[in-house]
């Protein structure tokens, strides 16, 4: 060790100085205050023999400039003195001072003193040591973390949350708390949002996210449906997660066409329908988490409810009822019910709750793991060509083709071709960017096909206000039996000069009906009507292609689509 | 009075074990600080100066100490105190007595140098 | 001790009582509990009456255990119950997979 030893009796440090450097030490000689504080600045001694009084700057003065030198390293300091008081005693060490050595000098009580220090530095300096590694660490992991954060937002990306109808709120390491927030357009119209929240937090909780990002974003776009999303979800995280983890989530499906939302509650507080007229309806968990039950027990079923344009839709994690105020007591369930049930007319649930949030933890800013998402339903937009995305695959396509599709029996009650057959279109570069209009002119003839033609629904009930719910349960019935009916889709394209041209004709075993008299009335556009098509639904078709035939009883309906590429657009005046 | 030896023997002996061939060193060291602080009381005395007086006093006591002359060192400690209550009417005996036990301490330990 | 078994007379069943917390920290001592019990164990009683607070960790540890003990076949029976430890397993619907007293 080096030892700083100042001593202003000449003899007295002659007699120190043989004594610690006899101990194995390195000894550092000062006389007075001042050249013991410009010596330890120097030489970073590792311990200080210091005497109590001493000419120009005094021991005191010195213990205390050298603690302020030393900062957060330990070096102990022990003073010199022949005082004998407690009182003077005590003083030294309220200077600093660390211990003290009494005059005559002890060769055994020094050793005893110095080696007694020296451990105490050794363990300081060990947990110092093991301080910077931990920080050092943590600091990595915050670097890590966020790396994966970036890796996660160009996989999970805001899809559409940013649309006008939604409101929400989430920390930005949301992904880190667990809480998952994914909301997407479908391409036929309407939203499919999903509100989850993994056990845990940190890295495990955020790689159990990013495939369920991938499967949402992924499904969604090819036009499944929320519960084939959620089965492939729970499937997955089944399979990924070890036993004990899983993710609670909401799933709502909202149908701007027909005013309608389905939803899927599995382990999440209630979320809450809105209804612009005033009454409100609780949407409480019914399913056990996902990732936890093996995918033939996994219920997938959801909720029908009736919901018109301006209707509002609530979920939330359980971060919000369970942040604490100041005295530790949480909002709770009932709280954000005394929010919801004292909302004024057209006063938005969203600023309510969050102002709820503040007033109640008494901070300004929400806390990190509070998920809140509102939707608000609204009128369904005809569907348009979307921007040009970046097309998924950079793959090349086949342009010239024809493909048949038929479902039978009880595969038209279990299975929906839809994603399969947008797939297909979807391989022809030229229509990736049209996805939206291909699925609702393949999911217009599909529904006409098996609600109206195999199922004979008629379409009175979907469009009555209240109707679709009542709709859809007599739909799921009459899917009990499909026995000795068929589908068929035949799908054909052809490339042209500057684009492409895409052929569906779709076949089913229903009843036809009569078309001439039917168009009369498509003609007029009424919406209710005993025969086939809601006149919207055949307008949609005639709108988006070139040409649109009904042929035989009504159950045979083809369409021809063209489309074009951007520049030939622009050259054709199309 | 002081009863206290004039030289701790022992202390010195030990002294003698542990500074080994810088032994006589110290002993002249010794000396010549004595010289210093003595003159310094003198002077001390002469400008009617306690504090210094007190000050000089109790680092001689603390050589004085270590080195193994208690006689001197608790003479020292006797004009300390003086110098700390500021009554320095007293003083000059005290510091007479000092150099007579000074000149005792300094002959005993010469000798005992040589004898070593 | 926050953890304490009591096994029955014939050995079959194993009773695990949960004091306090029931959470993260008693992870390691929920596990010891079962993980260590005789093979003719049969079933399995989770006794709350103790317990204060129940947070998603031990749902997890239960979903373990209940994975230790043959997954659809183990016969696990939750007793106890405050309400709000109760509150918490219902909205989990965990009375799909455990028989809630």
């Amino acid at each position: 060790m080096k030892v700083l030893l100042a001593e202003d009796s000449a003899s007295d440090r002659l007699i120190l100085a043989r004594l610690v450097s006899r101990l194995g030490h390195t000894v550092i000689e000062a006389e007075d205050g001042t050249e013991a504080v410009d010596l330890f600045r120097e030489t970073q001694p590792d311990l200080v023999l210091l005497d109590a009084l001493m000419p120009r700057m005094d021991g005191m003065e010195a213990a205390r400039q050298i603690k302020a030198l030393a900062g957060e390293r330990l070096v102990p300091l022990i003073f010199l003195t022949s005082l004998s008081g407690a009182g003077d005693l005590a003083r030294c060490l309220e200077a600093g001072g660390d211990d003290f050595l009494v005059k005559p000098y002890n060769r055994v009580i020094l050793e005893a003193k110095i080696n007694a220090f020296n451990r105490m530095r050794g363990l300081h300096q060990a947990l110092s040591d093991q301080r910077d590694h931990i920080r050092r660490q943590n600091q990595q992991m915050l670097d890590e973390q966020r790396t994966a954060r970036r890796v996660f937002d160009n996989i999970a990306h805001t899809g559409c949350l940013d649309a006008p109808n939604i409101r929400h709120h989430a920390s930005p390491l949301s992904v880190f708390n667990g809480d998952v927030l994914f909301a997407a357009q479908r391409p036929g119209g309407g939203t499919l949002v999903f509100l989850g929240d993994f056990t845990g937090h940190g890295l495990p909780a955020a790689i159990g996210a990013m495939p369920v990002a991938e499967i949402f974003y992924g499904m969604a776009a090819k036009g499944f449906g929320a519960p084939d999303v959620l089965r492939e979800i729970n499937r997955k995280l089944r399979r990924i997660l070890p036993v004990g983890m899983f993710c609670c989530g909401l799933m709502v499906e909202a149908d701007f066409k027909h005013n309608s939302l389905r939803v899927w509650n599995g382990g999440l507080p209630d979320g809450w329908l809105l209804r612009a007229a005033g009454d409100r309806v609780a949407i409480p968990s019914r399913h056990l988490p996902l990732g936890v039950q093996e995918p033939d027990q996994f219920s997938a079923s959801m909720t029908v409810l009736d919901a018109a344009p301006g209707d509002w839709l609530v979920m939330m994690t359980d971060g919000l009822p369970e942040a604490p105020n100041s005295g530790g007591e949480s909002l709770g369930e009932e709280g954000v019910l005394s929010v919801l049930a004292g909302l004024e007319a057209g006063q938005e649930p969203f600023e309510a709750l969050l102002e709820r949030m503040q007033q109640h933890t008494g901070k300004p800013e929400l806390a990190d793991d509070l998920t809140l998402c509102c939707l608000q339903m609204v009128r369904a937009e005809a569907p348009e060509a979307m921007p040009d995305k970046i097309p998924e695959s950079a793959l090349t396509g086949p342009a010239d083709w024809r493909c048949v599709y038929e479902l039978r029996e009880q595969t038209l009650a279990d299975f929906n071709p839809m994603p399969l057959l947008l797939h297909i279109c979807m391989e022809v570069p030229g229509l990736r960017s049209r996805s939206g209009e291909v699925y609702t002119l393949l999911s217009e003839l599909y529904n006409n096909a098996l609600e109206h033609g195999v199922l004979a629904l008629s379409s009175e009930w979907k469009t009555s206000p209240g109707g679709f719910s009542r709709y859809y349960q007599e739909r799921t019935r009459r899917l009990g039996s499909t026995d000795g009916h068929f589908i068929r889709f035949s799908l054909e394209h052809q490339p042209r000069e500057g684009g492409g041209t895409l052929t569906v004709v779709c076949e089913d075993s229903g009843d036809g009906f009569d078309f001439a008299e039917y168009s009369d009335t498509v003609m007029q556009q009424q919406s209710a009507s005993t025969g086939r098509y809601a006149g919207r639904g055949l307008e949609i078709l005639r709108r988006m292609t070139r040409n649109l035939k009904v042929h035989g009883r009504g159950n045979r309906v083809e369409i021809v689509y063209d489309w074009w590429f951007p520049d030939a657009a622009i050259i054709s005046g199309a | 009075m002081n009863d206290k030896p004039h030289l701790d023997v022992e202390a010195l002996a030990e002294l003698q074990d542990v500074m080994e061939d810088e032994f006589d060193v110290l002993i002249q060291t010794y000396l010549a600080d004595s010289r210093s602080r003595i003159d310094g009381l003198r002077e001390a005395l002469a400008t009617a100066d306690p504090e210094h007086f007190a000050k000089t006093a109790h680092s001689f006591k603390g050589s004085c100490i270590n080195i193994g002359a208690p006689r001197l060192g608790g003479l020292c400690f006797e004009a300390e105190q003086l110098g700390k209550d500021a009554t320095l009417e007293q003083a000059p005996a005290v510091l007479e007595q000092i150099e007579a036990e000074f000149s005792e301490v300094a002959r005993r330990l010469l000798n005992f140098g040589q004898e070593a | 001790m926050p953890i304490e078994t009591r096994r029955s007379d014939d050995g079959k069943t194993l009773t695990i009582c949960v004091e306090g917390r029931f959470d993260f920290s008693t992870h390691q001592s929920f596990r010891d509990a079962y993980e260590h019990s005789e093979p003719t164990v049969s079933h399995y009683v989770i006794d709350l009456s103790d317990t204060t607070y129940l947070d998603s960790s031990a749902l997890g540890m239960l979903l373990l255990l209940r994975d230790h003990a043959g997954g659809d076949g183990a016969r696990i029976s939750i007793e106890n119950c405050n309400s709000d430890v109760r509150r918490i397993l219902s909205i989990s619907n965990f009375e799909q997979l455990f028989s809630i007293r």
